[in-house]
């Protein structure tokens, strides 16, 4: 591996990148999604240390299975983020692409603040499913886990943070909607 | 005028059918297809009962997620990503075309091979086409194969991993219908095969019929040094095989932890070739990202959208219209494939079993037909339903990882004569069911 | 009153058939007054979300596995599956109906805004077992998936090792032989679906798990409804839940019947002397689950002092 250090790592193959009409909150995105990747890689390790301790050591852990979801379903609603900011979702612009680049740019519009509109109405629903899952009905604070043997809190984070992810989506889409409207340039 | 509420005045017949057009009409305009869905259901949310029913579908987006079934589908993406960044996946088709290369369309049929490889290797339909769209694809465009048969192998090869076993469709359908999920594999087994097979005699149809849709033969003697030379390329990439499917039918790791032996394998596979770098790494791991996101937030507005239709009493509605449509149980089965069919074209498979497998099984079973063999009939139907436009999960999963050049609309017409091979095999199923159950 | 009920069973199990002319009795008993649509598993929420989509109005009612909730209270989990307390589902039903068990449900779930009309249960469950088990020694270090809830600890308390798995991965899984024991549900069941084909050691009748299924419904609804219909639907649940047991039972005497004629499966049932052993072990845990929170500690009580009057145990 020693040959490696000399070697610097080439500019990273085709990396995408948050469009420009994401504006700053975009490239954020686009910066911490290290993260969320990295879980994927964690989870992972975490399957094959516990095929490992299972077969060869007959003692599995209680903990891997639920932890490699966990990292996974982040992962799922992180990724949903990035392809907003990067304009990857997959489209059928069957339609889109008849249209004359003004009336382009007023479908942009109008798409992203469809968009806005909707993930704000599920940020709101979010947040009705947040009260249930993080409060007991007395009103002490107690995150919704998970009820196995080792009981993680882990329904009750993916829920906080499935209401967050959705709310950065609203403010992610709203911004595309005023970038596009503001006509700035940007390769579609 | 109050909206909340006002939609269920129109009925559910005129309601469905509304709920179809505007899926319709929203799918063509260029709006994210996950938003598609999303809308569609979060106006007949709102619509039909009023906002205190919008938490239904965060629910259901919290549970689709969080779902194990899915874990295996970032494996082999991840899995994908790093094969792209090194160079096993170049040298596996440059051996590939040393075998395979002396039949025209050899290396074709070889990609197929690998896909039911693949299939036996995963219970679930998603990373399978983007390894091969990331892999196979170049390959076969690269030595000349025609760009629109290259892609529909992919597709169609890429989505058998719910029919060869193991199968998750096949697993939820048997949790639903409570029938073994022993024999519904035992039974998918052959039906999975001659699908397979059905697509390699295309491929060598087309191969011997069309001028130019595939590179000529390979004639010229290739020295043996560059023999053994390329054959080693075949050493690694068969290791891995051999991890993951040796993980599974050895009884080490469940289908879901043998994807991430799979990952383990081809990471130790660049380490051993020298070429790991921690570049390589980042990059296959973002890449992952974002095509999971991609994979993933189309299946939330499919399961969301069922959530609410059944709410809206969609169950008993369709129903009654599979009950009332004949006494003949032969036009009853025709008729559930029409709809599968149907749906097909607007929901993914999650949205597709969950709506229907409740609605089929009792039917299908007081009909007095094999619940196993409509089992085989319905995970077949699922493979149409990955390739149908305009809503092909396959055609999105592939468009999502090959270059801007190859659109959607290419694609889809690649997929044609492929779902042309799946409703041959739909049709031989229900003429010759001991094909399934014998 | 027409109200829309989500079971926790699919479409195709007997348990929802079963559950359907329960639905349909209704019906009959109120002269048509009430009228309760009954849809499967997932098809509207997924299985531990009903809950929250009963008390929010979402769904009207549901018939779900109580220890589905122990995320949300682990007095749920403890509630639904005291594992080792009961060796007859009569026994289970008295202490719901008539030692108090009810009312206590009742005083814990109505702040969640839901109101517990009754208990059912299938029974006790059949362990599918690849290796054979005849007393609790055999578990030792046995993979065994068990689902979430005290079950799983229990298993470890005997010194099993438990793996957390799926219940769609429990067939490859037993298959492979990546696991060797299952935690799934009753006989006739396992037998439909093909587990003791592949895993033919079944301990039955089981001794590890007898849950119970709520039915309940939204409070508010159901405390708009008059109390004669009120006490109509209580009546059909207690009604309803021994015509169950007894249904099932039976389907269970026809499995084992087909599964000893096969020839290829061992059914093995153990002594009242590892029973118990194991019921012992499993007392050590309710303590544990007994201290996570205020209303498992008053589950625990009540159970406790329920067994304790009708010398269950001492
Ligand atoms: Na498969
Ligand atoms: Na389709």
């Amino acid at each position: 591996m020693a040959e490696h250090d000399t070697v610097p790592d080439a500019a990273p193959v085709e990396e995408h990148v948050a469009i420009p009409q994401a504006g700053r909150l975009g490239r954020w995105i686009d910066r911490l999604a290290l993260l969320p990747a990295m879980g994927l890689v964690v989870a992972m390790l975490i399957l094959i240390q516990e095929v490992v301790l299972r077969y060869v050591f007959g003692r599995p852990t209680i903990w891997a299975h639920e932890t490699t979801v966990f990292l996974c379903a982040i992962s799922f609603v992180y990724g949903g983020i990035l392809c907003t900011a990067r304009d990857r979702h997959i489209r059928v612009v069957l339609v889109y692409d008849l249209l004359p680049p003004a009336a382009r740019r007023v479908a942009d519009i109008l798409i992203s603040a469809v968009c806005a509109v909707a993930s704000a109405a599920f940020a709101w629903a979010a947040w009705q499913m947040v009260q249930r899952a993080a409060w007991r009905p007395d009103g002490s604070f107690h995150l919704e886990t998970s009820g196995s043997a080792w009981n993680p809190a882990f329904p009750g984070m993916l829920k906080v943070l499935l209401m967050l992810a959705l709310g950065v989506m609203a403010v992610q889409f709203l911004i595309l909607t005023v970038n596009y409207a503001r006509g700035t340039k940007g390769a579609r | 005028m109050e909206f909340f509420g006002s939609l269920s005045s129109m009925g559910i017949e005129t309601g469905t059918l509304v709920l179809f057009a505007m899926l319709l009409g929203l799918l063509v305009t260029g709006i994210p297809l996950a938003f598609v869905t999303l809308l569609v259901t979060l106006v007949f949310a709102l619509g039909w009962f009023g906002p205190m029913v919008v938490p239904l579908i965060t629910s259901r987006v919290y549970s689709f997620v969080s779902s194990f079934v899915f874990v295996s589908v970032p494996m082999f993406v991840l899995m994908a990503a790093i094969l792209d960044r090194s160079g096993i996946a170049r040298d596996l088709f440059e051996a590939m075309r040393l075998i395979g290369g002396r039949i025209r369309g050899g290396v074709a049929v070889q990609t197929i091979f690998v896909a039911v490889i693949l299939a036996a290797m995963s219970g679930i339909i998603g990373g399978e086409v983007v390894l091969l769209g990331l892999i196979a694809l170049p390959q076969m465009l690269a030595q000349g194969y025609d760009r629109k048969l290259a892609i529909g192998v992919v597709c169609a090869g890429g989505s058998l991993g719910t029919m060869v076993p193991p199968s998750i469709v096949l697993i939820i359908y048997g949790l639903t219908a409570n029938v073994s999920i022993g024999e519904l594999f035992t039974a998918a087994f052959v039906p999975g095969f001659m699908l397979a097979l059905l697509y390699v005699g295309y491929v060598l149809a087309r191969a011997f019929l069309t001028p130019g849709a595939v590179p000529p033969a390979v004639t010229d003697p290739v020295p043996t040094s560059e023999k053994i030379r390329l054959l080693k390329g075949l050493f690694l990439p068969i290791l891995v095989v051999v991890m993951v499917l040796g993980s599974i039918y050895g009884g080490i790791a469940s289908v879901t932890e043998a994807s991430a032996v799979g990952v383990a394998g081809v990471l130790l596979s660049t380490i051993l070739r020298g070429e790991f770098s921690w570049g390589l790494l980042r990059g296959a791991a973002m890449q992952t990202l974002q095509t999971v996101g991609m994979i993933v937030w189309i299946g939330i507005g499919a399961s969301a959208l069922v959530g609410v239709f059944n709410l809206m009493g969609g169950i008993n509605f369709v129903s009654d219209l599979i009950t009332g449509i004949s006494d003949n149980p032969t036009i009853i089965i025709l008729f559930m494939m029409a709809i599968l069919f149907v749906l097909g074209m607007f929901l993914d498979w999650v949205g597709i079993a969950l709506l229907t497998m409740p609605i089929f099984v009792p039917i299908v079973v007081e009909l007095g037909y094999d619940p196993v063999w409509f089992g085989v009939l319905f995970a077949m139907n699922m493979q149409v339903s990955f390739l149908s436009p305009p809503f092909g999960p396959a055609a999105f999963y592939l468009k999502s990882v090959t270059p801007p050049d190859i659109s959607l609309g290419e694609i889809f017409r690649a997929l044609l004569p492929f779902i042309g091979l799946q409703i041959i095999a739909v049709a031989l199923l229900i003429l010759f069911p001991q094909i399934a159950v014998y | 009153y027409t109200f829309r009920f989500q079971s926790s069973d699919p479409a195709g199990n007997p348990n929802f058939v079963l559950h359907q002319s329960w639905a349909e009795e209704v019906t009959e008993l109120t002269d048509g007054r009430v009228e309760i649509e009954l849809l499967p598993v997932e098809s509207i929420v997924a299985h531990n979300e009903t809950q929250d989509a009963v008390a929010t109005g979402i769904l009207d009612g549901h018939i779900t596995d109580l220890s589905y909730f122990s995320g949300k209270d682990p007095a749920f989990g403890l509630m639904g599956n005291p594992v080792g307390a009961w060796s007859d589902p009569e026994q289970m039903l008295d202490f719901i109906e008539n030692g108090g068990g009810g009312e206590l449900l009742n005083e814990i779930m109505n702040p969640y805004g839901l109101h517990f009309v009754g208990a059912i249960t299938p029974g006790l469950e059949a362990l599918v077992s690849a290796v054979p088990m005849d007393g609790v020694d055999d578990l030792k270090g046995v993979k065994i998936r068990a689902p979430e809830g005290l079950v799983q600890n229990v298993f470890a308390a005997a010194g099993a090792s438990p793996v957390n798995l799926p219940g769609s991965e429990v067939f490859t899984s037993l298959d492979k032989k990546v696991i060797e024991a299952a935690d799934y549900t009753v006989f006739s069941t396992n037998q439909a679906q093909g587990l003791n084909d592949i895993a033919p050691h079944p301990v039955y009748p089981g001794f590890h798990s007898m849950p119970l299924v709520e039915i309940s419904m939204n409070k508010a609804k159901w405390d708009a409804m008059p109390a004669d219909l009120q006490d109509i639907l209580t009546q059909s649940v207690q009604d309803y839940a021994r015509r169950l047991i007894q249904s099932l039972a039976e389907a269970d005497e026809a499995a084992v019947a087909e599964a000893e004629a096969s020839g290829e499966i061992t059914i093995h049932d153990w002594s009242d002397e590892e029973r118990a052993k194991f019921r012992g072990i499993a007392q050590g845990e309710w303590e544990k689950v007994a201290s996570q929170s205020p209303a498992a500690q008053r589950v625990y009580d009540t159970l406790t002092t329920y067994l304790n009057d009708k010398g269950l145990i001492q």
